[in-house]
């Protein structure tokens, strides 16, 4: 994944040109796509060991369970990264130029 | 962002992994304990941990379990020991929760770490 | 591959040795018997075990390969092999000509060191069950 920092603009000294310019992928914008993206595989792959403990097929509970504890986990990094970008979006916008 | 998935939880896993294998031998020698003609089988812990390596992908956990050699024969060729497998079950079991404590310090870790600093930006 | 299996290979286990003890205790039960429904002194009996494949799981999300754990089960039930003892006892209404009455070939010390075996073998895998559910409990600790 590009380094997110490296891919940072400052909108504002692009303003004039605002409602022509092209929707343009955020460094945060990519970091939180990718925790979100993760979270959903992670999400996934823990529904399925679960199913295969819950059916019978198989599955040792305490993999499960760490499949369950990482989707966790990593919604919990979404939920922080999103958080962030906002307070960041919100710091910004109190910017006095 | 690979710090949910670090290799301290995989080398933790496969070590439940192991344990879990390791009793699941224990306890079918317990259940054979009047067969004749059954032979105690076990793994080699140490091994099985090794084999892992760097490739640690669940679809290639194989473990191997082999007979166990100088342990007493009964007449009809049974050699499980009473003695041997509750010690080992009870060793295993220990081993199993040691590595469970440890990867719940793992995720207190992981979680603490995404959390960090979400007090601090007071805005 | 998993635990709750594992509670079915100490439950086989389980099975076969109440099965084993109440072999013996009939033949303890049956010591005197002199006459039976199929004719002469009741036969001493005995198990065979023999260990079993638990049935497979199918699909194992984890990819582990064939499952390796074994069961037991009671194969047969046999009648001992054994004459039956001979007890000179002319008045006995089960005698023979010679005045011989047989009774089943079963010695008392024999059935009670057995049926010690069946119950040593159950409490160790009446242990394993108890091994196997702390094992899930504790699997269950890893969510926070």
């Amino acid at each position: 994944m590009p380094d997110p920092i490296s891919n940072l603009r400052i909108l504002p000294s692009q303003s004039g040109t605002s409602s022509t310019v092209a929707p343009r992928e955020w460094g945060f914008m990519e970091t939180l796509r990718g925790a979100m993206d993760q979270s959903k595989e992670l999400q996934g792959t823990a529904e399925a060991k679960v199913a295969g403990l819950l059916d019978g097929s198989g599955m040792d509970v305490h993999t499960a369970m760490i499949a369950v504890e990482q989707a966790d986990l990593s919604f919990q990094l979404m939920m922080q990264v999103r958080n962030k970008i906002v307070a960041a979006y919100q710091e910004i916008s109190r910017m006095q130029f | 962002m690979s710090m949910i998935d670090d290799p301290a939880i995989t080398a933790l896993t496969r070590f439940l992994d192991v344990n879990v294998f390791r009793s699941e031998l224990v306890m079918s020698n317990m259940a054979n304990i009047d067969t004749p003609g059954y032979r105690t089988r076990d793994i080699n812990f140490s091994q099985e941990m090794q084999r892992a390596g760097g490739n640690l992908e669940y679809a290639s956990f194989s473990p191997v379990a082999r007979s166990v050699r100088g342990l007493m024969e009964r007449p009809d060729g049974n050699n499980v020991s009473l003695e041997r497998e509750s010690l080992l079950l009870a060793d295993t079991q220990l081993s199993f929760n040691l590595g469970v404590q440890l990867l719940r310090d793992e995720f207190k870790g992981i979680l603490s770490a995404i959390n960090s600093g979400s007090g601090g930006s007071g805005s | 591959m998993n635990l709750f299996g594992m509670l079915a290979v100490s439950g086989s286990a389980l099975t076969a040795e109440r099965q084993r003890a109440e072999v013996v205790t009939s033949n303890m039960a049956n010591m005197e018997t002199t006459r039976t429904p199929e004719g002469g002194p009741y036969r001493r009996q005995l198990v065979v075990f023999r260990s079993r494949r638990m049935p497979q799981f199918p699909a194992l999300l984890a990819g582990f390969g064939n499952v390796s754990a074994r069961g037991v089960r009671v194969d047969q039930v046999i009648a001992d092999a054994r004459p039956p003892l001979q007890r000179y006892q002319p008045g006995h209404p089960d005698a023979d000509a010679k005045g011989y009455v047989s009774y089943p070939a079963v010695d008392p010390v024999e059935e009670t060191a057995d049926l010690l075996g069946a119950v040593r073998a159950y409490e160790l895998n009446a242990s394993a069950v108890q091994s196997t559910k702390t094992m899930i409990q504790q699997s269950l600790d890893l969510l926070r």
